[in-house]
């Protein structure tokens, strides 16, 4: 799990449940609650969403640009939309929005021009996605509402924190994972 | 999709209310049928039960 090539395997069209996954599925799941709406941004095969509706007994929506993570997130039985991160989303409509962000940082020689791509790479930064949806999210969140979103040392926490504290947001780290090549951290993001 | 989705989607483009065209149900389930905006008028497709809400300038690119 060093680099975006060994990340990619075999699958090409849609990331699979990885550590960062079960993390964010985890955490979600204790945080949420059964008379919650949430939004899970960038679903992919579907898994946290599914994870965190079975858990918690919450209506979880998922969004994904790549139409065959849409698929295979319907097939989950999650209610999928095919979107561009909170964009087709009514103001202040959820409580929870989770997100596994594509958060590689990625040189533009590293392209390939795939689904899997999109799945994983955050550009030179590693937060070419991030930054754009922490700047959109906060129209989507009902006034108590939080976003849950997992960062790797890669991307910078910090970093991150900085860009969500910009857009009103204060951060607090609910858990932190360490792998041999990277930390993960899941945010709580309130304002 | 099922139709109490209709109160969390909206436009992408202006997040103006959509308008529900079923061409075909199972259940609970709108399979096939497009999403009108009340304000601008742009369609969106839903296809296999998911509706594409992508901008139309993403719809071809992604």
């Amino acid at each position: 799990m060093t680099d975006l090539a060994e990340r990619r395997g075999v699958e090409t069209d849609v990331y699979q449940p990885a550590e960062d996954s079960h993390l964010l599925a985890t955490v979600a799941a204790e945080q949420v609650g059964q008379d919650d709406l949430v939004l899970e941004v960038g679903t992919g095969s579907g898994y946290v969403a599914e994870h965190v509706a079975t858990e918690s007994g919450a209506r979880v929506v998922a969004s994904d640009l790549n139409p065959h993570a849409c698929r295979s997130a319907r097939e989950r039985g999650v209610e999928t939309v095919r979107a561009d991160l909170v964009s087709p989303f009514r103001d202040d409509a959820f409580d929870a929005v989770l997100f596994n962000p594509p958060y590689l940082p990625t040189d533009e020689s590293e392209a390939w021009d795939d689904w899997m791509e999109v799945a994983l790479s955050g550009g030179e930064t590693g937060r070419a996605v991030i930054d754009p949806f922490l700047r959109a999210v906060g129209r989507v969140l009902a006034p108590d509402g939080r976003v849950l979103l997992l960062v790797s040392s890669l991307t910078g926490v910090d970093e991150v924190v900085d860009t969500a504290a910009t857009e009103g947001f204060s951060a607090a780290a609910l858990r932190d994972e360490s792998y041999p090549f990277e930390s993960l951290t899941v945010l709580k993001l309130l304002r | 999709m099922k139709e109490s989705l209709l109160d969390i989607i909206c436009c992408p483009l202006d997040k103006a209310d959509l308008e529900l065209e079923v061409d075909e149900r199972e259940g609970e389930e709108i399979l096939e049928g497009s999403l009108t905006c009340t304000d601008c008028g742009e369609t969106y497709p839903i296809e296999d039960g998911i509706p594409n809400l992508l901008p139309p300038d993403m719809r071809e690119a992604a």
